[in-house]
């Protein structure tokens, strides 16, 4: 059997599973673009890299990577932009739990369908650290905020191609045709 | 009797269950933090294993710099060179009127102790936090050069802010700008007191409470009072744009510029608080100072 014959749910469920270096790196190297020394309405536009590659793995590597994973970035990333401690933490939660109720549907789109699923993804993530901002007495801060979520689904293809592809070059060189 | 189908694949909770969870444990995160402090051990030995990468990551800009510097031209360095040789000239005459009137002052007022434990540090700005909903500076100073949260902030110019929150070796600045944000001010013109609020906007400052018969002008220039025991008198925090007395309402709105380049400054110098022995002036305890902000309740808990 080729994997084209495969439905695209069968081939992510066939595929080797990522190797524990590639994920830990993939937010590795997330984190280190969201620390760069963004500020001014760079700052507010600023995609959210650790939430998009926590997204992907949880999609594509549901057993390993889950909410517990989404938590603990959450908490880095909330340290790191010194906001309320766990807003982050409950936002990528969030966003962790839609993606694994949607997950065999997403799976069953081609790129540019999943990013727009991801925009639904990302734009609730972004709302819930909204809605807990101004519950806290912050002002809103400005129309460029929702260019974030925006940016951050756009990036799900080129995440796709760099994050993907590996883990499926494994699969074809390891398995006989 | 029914029983359980054996589970062929070990899965735990479902993502319900574990959304509950998490949920949950992150509004008591949440909580303990906004409502308590009291997680400042948790984020700071977390921002203990961020710093690292955190250097990483800013390691190419930072290089970046000091080729620049590097390659900076002569004739750029040479003409401010000679800009702050004058400037120093103009302002030695003013340092050694100043240290007249200090060494006065503290005759008159019998001030046997020393009110201060140290100078000044000087920190270089590091970055702009990065958080959208607040006004905050990250400067490469912290525990380590025993910074204390509450110091307060200035540059060349005036008061830039507080330090609000210390890690081991950076600490945060809360800017003058920052959504209520307070200091006890004083016009120098006729010593009318006021509390300056941020606004919560890039480049503006409130002064709210102030009556409609207050004597203000636009171009007044606010200092600080001091009489809330954190930033030393004197200090110039911002000069009023403007002006609106409207008889409807019970206070005029005046909105002010902040003095010190709260945006684009690269050092800033935190100065130290004052000793707990060094109590306030008598003859100021019945102006009841008032204590404005969250951020100043909380320095003052985390205080010696």
């Amino acid at each position: 059997m080729r994997p084209a014959d495969l439905t695209p749910l069968a081939r992510d469920v066939m595929k080797l599973p990522a190797s524990a270096g590639l994920v830990f790196f993939s937010i590795l190297g997330a984190y280190l673009l969201a620390v760069l020394p963004w500020s001014g309405t760079w700052l507010l536009a600023r995609p959210d890299f650790v939430l998009l590659v926590v997204v992907f793995w949880a999609l594509h590597e549901p057993r390993s990577i889950g909410q517990g994973v989404a938590f603990a970035a959450g908490l880095l990333m909330d340290v790191t932009d010194s906001m309320l401690l766990g807003q982050h933490a409950f936002a990528y939660v969030v966003a962790t739990f839609v993606v694994q109720i949607f997950r065999v549907r997403i799976l069953t789109f081609g790129l540019g369908e999943q990013t727009l699923h991801m925009l639904g993804v990302t734009l609730t993530a972004s709302l819930v650290m909204l809605m807990l901002n101004l519950l806290l007495g912050a002002d809103f801060p400005g129309i460029a905020y929702f260019f974030s979520p925006v940016l951050t689904a756009a990036l799900w293809a080129p995440a796709n191609w760099l994050l993907y592809s590996p883990a499926v070059r494994r699969r074809r060189g390891g398995a006989p045709q | 009797m029914i029983r359980e189908p054996p589970a062929f694949f070990h899965r735990g909770p479902s993502p319900l269950a574990r959304v509950t969870f998490f949920t949950l444990a992150a509004i008591a995160l949440m909580i303990a933090d906004h409502r308590f402090h009291a997680l400042e051990t948790v984020r700071l030995s977390l921002s203990v294993l961020a710093h690292p990468l955190e250097q990483l990551a800013a390691a190419p800009g930072a290089m970046m710099g000091r080729v620049a510097d590097y390659f900076a031209s002569q004739d750029r360095l040479l003409r401010e060179n000679r800009e702050l040789k004058v400037k120093v000239l103009e302002q030695s005459t003013e340092a050694q009127e100043a240290r007249l009137l200090k060494s006065e002052e503290s005759h008159l007022l019998g001030m046997t102790q020393a009110k201060y434990a140290s100078n000044g540090v000087i920190a270089e700005v590091l970055y702009t936090a990065r958080n959208p909903f607040t006004r905050k500076i990250v400067v490469d100073k912290g525990l380590t050069n025993s910074i204390q949260a509450g110091m307060p902030a200035i540059d060349g110019t005036g008061v830039v802010g507080q330090v609000t929150s210390v890690g081991t070796f950076t600490s945060e600045v809360t800017l003058v700008t920052e959504k209520d944000q307070s200091v006890p001010v004083m016009i120098v013109r006729n010593g009318l007191r006021a509390i300056a609020v941020g606004s919560g906007k890039d480049g503006s400052i409130d002064i709210p409470f102030m009556p409609v018969s207050a004597d203000v002008q636009n171009g007044d220039m606010f200092v600080t009072s001091g009489i809330d025991g954190t930033y030393p008198p004197g200090l110039i925090v911002a000069e009023v744009t403007s002006v609106q007395k409207n008889a409807a309402y019970v206070f005029a709105k005046i909105s002010a510029k902040p003095a010190a380049g709260v945006d684009y400054h690269r050092y800033v110098m935190l100065l130290p608080l004052p000793l707990p022995s060094a109590a306030p002036p008598e003859s100021k305890a019945d102006e009841s100072p008032r204590k404005g902000g969250r951020e100043r309740t909380r320095a003052r808990r985390q205080g010696p």
